[in-house]
């Protein structure tokens, strides 16, 4: 018996030396596997150019982190990502200020109101639902439109590189009959406020909901929508997300002390690393190969929440301890 | 002058069973704090213990039983259970019980339907079984489904409420926070034991008790518990006490640590 106990204490602290026990999540976890997680996804988002949250959340979720730390940490990672990326604009000046400031008002508007879902939901046992719900919509959304768009680029064969110049649309009118405006210098435009605040409030609720920086539907919207140059549309989005997600991970962590920042601080680590090979990966490959690739990888992650969302499950019953301590 | 007969009656009615109820047990922890640590992945708790006074006789036929458990911090919890509801399945009924053990830890010298009665297990609420799980008031207003409530009767209430309360018990028990080893308490000599528990790598901090029945051929004698103290350490402690006691700095500070990770990845890597 004793030589037993011996000899399992060896297997223990053999397989399990590189266990790491996270103070916030309150569990034990492999760090090799959360660092190649980090480093998985940092490839991928350097690749893609991409902020990586919304496939880093549900990765998480499947190790058995619980969402609302899961989601909460992940904001705090995409600061680390999204500060060393707006930098870089801002070195280059290819970001617009002023536009990132009315942005972040949005968005920090939405963050409280995303902050205060999330509690609620939380509350009534709803959270992990209403959390793999939306990530179904929006991987779902968003990876057909990628994987359609890229196989109709790839069919054209039109071989043009990474850049396929889309041509910008004529601005709606809607946009342009709406009032207060204001002069954007560095991005030559003279737009309502309204739009603009608005969609940094939706991302800003997404942030804190669903632990995105949002780029991949702000990008998109200021193209298409308010019609900002594409040279500052990356810097000014990664400004606004950097901010978005600072606030939400300060309100995330004083409402439900949801961030782990050891876990965080893995991710961090293994994400700013995988993002420069991803980088330089990325220049080598063609982009609609690569917006193909990333459609299905985000269709998958997608097809595997909702999955979980149809099938039986085998363990109908949940528990949670509601409340304080 | 009666009343002095009596009690002398009673006290040699009563002298055999206070004769052998003179067994005792002392009980004594291997540590009395677990400290939580960056590479804390469970552990295990060694309670040492004695029997004294024992009756030779019972000694010799092996007929003294001891149980140890080790219960964690009574909690507040909620038990849900999922629905099929517009073709994706989503949480539905709950029920919230008040003062479950957060964890809890039983150790035996044999099987214990073996060592006693049903029904003083049920009495002492030793096991997974016997503990008492109550209910919490139900103070919300009734829900849409709960409206037909008062003509579903009370035993088909009760019959849910026991579901509830068996699923806690199993999703505790799969997630390693209940856990039941016969065997675990081994006699070093015929009257010192040795009981192991073991709490997982998600044990709740806390003060937990741990508690030594005494049982003889079957028979309740006695009862005797310790505190052990399940806390964080070091920077572990430091991080979920900030994180509970100020959120706002430990929001301030997580931000700086990734404002700082940033910024060094981007001097790191800026040349190539």
């Amino acid at each position: 018996m004793l030589r037993r106990n011996v000899l399992s204490t060896v297997g223990f602290s053999g397989s399990r030396a590189l266990n790491l026990y996270l103070p916030i999540a309150e569990m034990s976890v492999n760090v090799l596997v959360l660092f190649s997680m980090g480093a998985g996804v940092g490839f991928l988002s350097g690749m893609f150019g991409v902020g990586g949250g919304f496939l880093m959340t549900p990765l998480l979720i499947f190790y058995q982190i619980p969402p609302a730390v899961a989601v909460a940490t992940e904001a705090n990672q995409i600061v680390a990502s999204s500060f060393s990326g707006a930098l870089a604009h801002f070195r280059r000046g290819t970001l617009d200020i002023k536009l990132g400031i009315v942005l972040l008002i949005g968005g920090v508007a939405g963050s409280a109101i995303g902050v205060a879902i999330f509690s609620s939901l939380r509350q009534a046992g709803q959270l992990d639902l209403i959390i793999s719900i939306l990530y179904v919509l929006f991987l779902g959304t968003i990876g057909s439109l990628m994987v359609v768009e890229s196989l109709n680029a790839i069919r054209k064969n039109r071989g043009k590189g990474a850049e396929v110049a889309a041509p910008p649309p004529p601005q709606q009118s809607w946009i342009n009959n709406l009032p207060f405006k204001m002069r954007f210098h560095r991005s030559q435009l003279y737009l309502s406020v309204i739009p603009v605040l608005v969609l940094g409030m939706v991302v800003g609720i997404l942030a804190s909901i669903m632990g995105v920086g949002g780029g991949f539907i702000m990008v998109p919207a200021m193209i298409y929508i308010l019609r900002v140059p594409t040279n500052v549309v990356i810097g000014t989005s990664l400004f606004q997300i950097m901010f978005v997600t600072m606030f939400t991970t300060v309100a995330q962590s004083a409402t439900n002390q949801t961030v782990d920042i050891v876990l965080a601080l893995i991710l961090m680590v293994g994400g700013v690393i995988g993002a420069q090979f991803g980088a330089r990966a990325g220049q080598k490959l063609k982009g609609e190969q690569l917006r193909a690739l990333l459609g299905l990888i985000v269709l998958a992650v997608c097809i595997r929440l909702g999955w979980d969302l149809v099938s039986t499950p085998a363990e109908l019953f949940s528990i949670g301890s509601v409340g304080g301590h | 002058m009666l009343r002095l007969i009596t009690f002398i009656i009673a006290l040699i009615w009563s002298f055999p069973a206070l004769a052998q109820s003179e067994a005792d047990i002392q009980i004594g922890l291997s540590d009395e704090t677990v400290a939580i640590t960056s590479s804390f992945d469970g552990a295990e708790i060694v309670v040492f213990g004695s029997v004294e006074n024992a009756d030779e006789n019972l000694l010799k036929q092996d007929k003294y039983d001891i149980v140890v458990t080790l219960s964690g911090p009574p909690k507040r919890v909620t038990v849900r259970k999922k629905e099929w509801k517009f073709g994706i399945w989503v949480n539905g009924d709950e029920r919230s019980f008040v003062g479950v053990p957060s964890s809890y830890a039983v150790a035996t010298t044999r099987p214990l339907d073996q060592i006693t009665q049903a029904k003083d297990l049920k009495i002492l609420e030793i096991g997974f079984d016997n503990l008492t799980l109550r209910q919490q008031a139900v103070t919300a207003e009734p829900q849409p489904e709960t409206q037909t409530s008062a003509e579903t009767d009370q035993a088909e209430e009760d019959e849910d409420l026991d579901s509830f309360r068996r699923s806690l018990v199993r999703l505790k028990a799969s997630q390693g926070l209940f856990v039941r080893g016969i065997g675990d308490i081994r006699y070093l000599s015929p009257t010192l034991f040795k009981a192991t528990l073991r709490v997982p790598a998600n044990v709740p901090i806390g003060h937990h008790r741990a508690r030594a029945y005494l049982f003889a051929d079957g028979e309740f004698v006695t009862t005797r518990s310790v505190l052990l103290n399940v806390r964080k350490q070091g920077f572990e402690q430091a991080a979920y006490d900030l994180a509970h006691r100020n959120g706002l700095l430990y929001g301030i500070i997580a931000v700086l640590v990734a404002m700082a990770t940033g910024w060094l990845a981007s001097v790191v890597f800026k040349k190539d």
